[in-house]
């Protein structure tokens, strides 16, 4: 199959850019760009599940006498399972999990967690954000500490963007460096009924030699700030996606990502949140909304990053903050648990289950126990995809999972 | 004059400026006093301001100030119907409201003043609180009375006094402090951030400083001691050791010598320039002066206002202009009134809220104002606030405004603007190219002008301050 990327990598290999028709400055405009501005490094899109996403009906091992004992009235049956495995199928809603493993795209990290699990929200949250626990002094969070690690003097683009209407996640916390919350992508238009303003600045900022002082520093910001949002403008009016997204929150988000992604931004870090997963009661209804939502925007943002030939460069981790007990409570729901799978979806993944579902034998509390700490799916996706070491953003060695294709 | 800061006699530095021919005092020098000492002029206000010397002004805006900020603002109006919704986010634009309303010239019964505005605004950085935490709006607005009762007075008794406020104790976990596990949040940011920074205690200090707050409470949004929760034991805190209470652990940190030197520090940066960091020598004189008055506030900040160096090119355009600087800056040069609600929301999504701090440490500030998101959204807010149907400029559109000012051609009003507005002057290619923008605009002329101004204020040096 001939892919728009590997038409576009043809052509420009062979020198060979002939106009085709009505498409082709669209093409020329965007190689050219691509050319002069190559932006190949690898990107990582997190989607954080709040409230604890329950991965033994996401996963679920359906076979299992002891699962569906548990959950009399929650247990996902084995005719409705999306089959992953013999034994393991993901929940119904959850069509898109399914279409990302057919394709190849998605890495189902099991047991994820850490030792003595804390099961109140914020404070596991902030165990995932910080890598510590209450006890330690908590000013930066996993994320923030990369982006101090991989600081340049022209920090100019913007580093990481948090994308949606929540406080910014504490992951992105930095000591140094200011992550924007952006609610939407209004906030990187100019508005400039005229046209003429951007013009005008951009004349001005360009003509002053650049030197080290704070007015230097003022002249190259608004260069790059006025030459980002030109790019961002023009790639939303024109953004075409032949992908239809879901209509729900958490695709557009992504595909907001995507059209940031493809403007050509230097953004390494993307953050979006997915929240409302704490079902203590009434679970079955509003899980399946919640799958539904997921598993739908993360296989429409997969299949359109590789449609813009950003597939191998595009990384999408989904965690939560834990998972949900074992045994269904008496509201038709669950409480908060232990581990649970994370997931890593893109071109690069080693697709399929990675390490043994949570025995349910085994329990602690009445919980699954963790056989993968979070810190060595973080120390994956530092050390193996956006290749930094990951030993002094994580406070610590971890090994990383088989998760990514070497 | 000195060529680099590290050259600076101090002597010279904090001896007051005396305009002369070099260097003549002029309404470009008194905008650039009033941007950092409030929130700009309007032409007006230079025109009076200027007619004063810079050591006069330094002395009565200080007086103004320190008789402001003993006019409690406790039965102001719209601070009781912001108050009423309980939300802080309201409180905001009380407190816009305030910077945007402060008179330069002294009003005998005003209680606010651009000074006292800008000196609280200061400190609630500096003491930093946050709203969200703290989730009770009549709190938020006492610590706030507080910061302005105390600006320009005694440090030591505005120290006393926040260690008690019922906000700050919600917001650093004093309310967890029990005997059995104290919790050292308090303790750890009065010496790192409040008085004496980094490296001058030890983890232990800030152990045994927490046992002293322990048992400090609050009930029904006030301050309680319960004796039940109190370590009364021995403690041992920067070489001294007693059975300490929280006000004589607070009383032992402001004692220690560091102390004046990290206050003189931060109101050198905050007042006089972001960058580099101020040499030791340069900031000792004005810690000496702290020290000397028994850390009053008010004579270290008449001091650097009337210093050569704050009117040398080390401080003129050596500081990011903050977003609140920015819209109320903006509007306060050109008589403007507008939806302070929706100014307080333009000013959050480009980096400031007010009350709502972004952590204990406050605004960075400096270059952390900048970046691409923020550098568009200053522009969008710019041009929003003046093409907004509530933005009135002297009650009046910005064509009258002009016409009021003399302002007849798009290059006398680039040239008004430039005098008015920046800290560093437009270069001549610069002012060509603006000159090119304002003749290609068409509609209406109060729409012109605010285009050119929005044009104006994307140009790099308006960031400046």
């Amino acid at each position: 199959m001939t892919t728009r990327r590997n038409f576009l990598k043809a052509s420009i290999g062979a020198s060979a850019v002939v106009s085709i028709g009505g498409t082709a400055p669209q093409i020329l405009s965007q190689a050219g760009a691509a050319e002069s501005k190559p932006s190949d490094e690898k990107i990582l899109v997190m989607v954080q599940l709040s409230g604890g996403n329950d991965g033994l009906n996401t996963v679920a091992p359906f076979k299992e006498s002891a699962y569906r004992k548990a959950r009399p009235t929650l247990a996902v049956q084995a005719a409705d399972a999306l089959k992953i495995e013999n034994s393991y199928g993901f929940h119904p809603a959850a069509q898109g999990l399914s279409n990302l493993l057919e394709n190849n795209r998605l890495a189902i990290v099991q047991g994820v967690g850490y030792a003595n699990p804390n099961r109140s929200h914020f404070e596991s949250m902030d165990i995932w954000h910080t890598c510590q626990r209450k006890t330690a002094v908590r000013n930066d969070g996993w994320l923030g500490r990369f982006l101090d690690n991989t600081r340049t003097d022209d920090a100019l683009d913007i580093p990481a963007i948090h994308l949606g209407h929540e406080k910014q996640p504490l992951a992105l916390s930095s000591q140094d460096i200011r992550v924007p919350s952006v609610k939407s992508l209004d906030r990187f238009r100019l508005n400039d009924s005229g046209k003429q303003l951007r013009k005008t600045v951009t004349n001005i900022a360009k003509s002053a030699s650049p030197s080290g002082d704070l007015l230097g520093f003022v002249q190259t910001s608004t260069g790059s700030a006025l030459s980002a949002s030109e790019q961002i403008e023009a790639a939303s009016g024109q953004y075409k996606t032949g992908i239809t997204y879901p209509d729900s929150g958490l695709a557009q988000k992504l595909k907001t990502v995507a059209q940031l992604i493809d403007s050509g931004l230097k953004t390494r870090i993307y953050y979006v949140t997915l929240d409302g997963f704490d079902t203590h009661s009434r679970q079955a209804p509003a899980h399946e909304v919640l799958l539904r939502e997921l598993s739908g925007a993360l296989d429409a943002f997969v299949r359109d990053l590789d449609e813009h030939g950003h597939g191998d460069r595009v990384l999408t981790m989904s965690f939560s903050e834990f998972g949900r007990r074992l045994q269904e409570n008496a509201s038709e729901g669950t409480d908060h648990g232990a581990a649970a799978p994370a997931f890593l979806a893109g071109n690069r993944v080693k697709s399929g289950l990675i390490g043994k579902h949570p025995s349910l034998h085994d329990l602690q509390d009445g919980d699954v126990k963790f056989h993968t700490d979070f810190r060595q799916v973080y120390a994956t996706v530092l050390d193996k995809w956006l290749e930094v070491e990951s030993a002094p953003i994580l406070g610590g060695k971890f090994s990383p999972v088989q998760a990514l294709q070497s | 004059m000195p060529q680099d800061i590290a050259s600076i006699d101090p002597d010279w530095a904090w001896s007051p400026f005396v305009p002369s021919t070099e260097q003549p005092w002029n309404r470009r020098l008194a905008a650039h006093l009033c941007r950092r000492a409030g929130f700009g002029a309007s032409s007006q206000e230079l025109d009076a301001l200027v007619k004063r010397s810079p050591s006069e002004l330094a002395h009565s805006f200080v007086e103004n100030a320190k008789a402001a900020s003993q006019r409690d603002p406790e039965t102001d109006a719209l601070a009781s119907a912001m108050l009423a919704t309980g939300n802080s986010r309201n409180l905001a634009a009380w407190w816009l409201y305030r910077m945007l309303n402060s008179p330069w010239a002294g009003d005998q019964a005003s209680t606010t003043n651009p000074l006292l505005e800008k000196l609280t605004l200061f400190w609630h950085g500096h003491f930093a609180t946050g709203a969200e935490k703290v989730d009770d709006a009549e709190m938020m607005f006492t610590q706030n009375r507080l910061l302005r009762r105390h600006a320009l007075g005694d440090f030591g008794a505005m120290t006393q006094e926040i260690s008690r406020d019922p906000a700050m104790l919600i917001y650093l976990d004093s309310t967890t402090n029990r005997k059995a596990h104290p919790n050292e949040n308090y303790a750890r940011e009065i010496m790192e951030l409040f008085c004496l920074g980094e490296g001058n205690y030890t983890e232990r200090d800030i152990q045994e400083l927490a046992r002293c707050f322990t048992g400090w409470e609050v009930r029904r949004k006030k301050f309680r001691f319960n004796r039940y929760q109190h370590d009364t034991g021995a403690k041992t805190i920067l070489g001294e050791t007693g059975t300490f209470t929280g006000e004589e652990g607070v009383e032992i940190v402001l004692k220690q010598k560091a102390l004046p030197r990290f206050i003189a520090r931060k109101l050198v940066r905050f007042f006089i320039f972001d960058e580099p960091t101020a040499p030791e020598q340069l900031v000792e004189p004005l810690a000496k002066l702290l020290r000397r008055s028994e850390l009053q506030i008010g004579p270290v900040i008449e001091r650097i206002l009337a210093s050569n160096i704050f009117y040398s090119p080390f401080a003129v355009g050596r500081k990011v202009r903050s977003p609140v600087e920015l819209g109320i800056g903006l509007l306060r040069c050109l008589h403007g009134s507008s939806n302070l609600d929706q100014v307080a929301q333009h000013l959050d999504d480009i980096g400031q809220a007010v009350f709502y701090p972004p952590n204990v440490k406050g605004w960075d500030g400096g270059r952390t104002w900048i970046n691409t998101s923020t550098l568009l959204g200053r522009s969008n807010l710019v041009g929003e606030l003046l093409r907004n149907e509530a933005t009135r400029f002297g009650g009046q559109t910005l064509e009258t405004l002009a016409k009021k000012n003399g302002v007849s051609s798009p290059g006398k009003l680039i040239e008004w603007l430039d005098e008015l507005l920046l800290a560093v002057p437009l270069d001549d290619s610069a002012r060509k190219e603006l000159l090119a923008f304002a003749e290609q605009t068409t509609g209406n002329p109060s729409r012109r002008i605010a285009e050119l101004i929005q044009t104006l204020s994307t140009v790099p040096q308006f960031h400046l301050a």
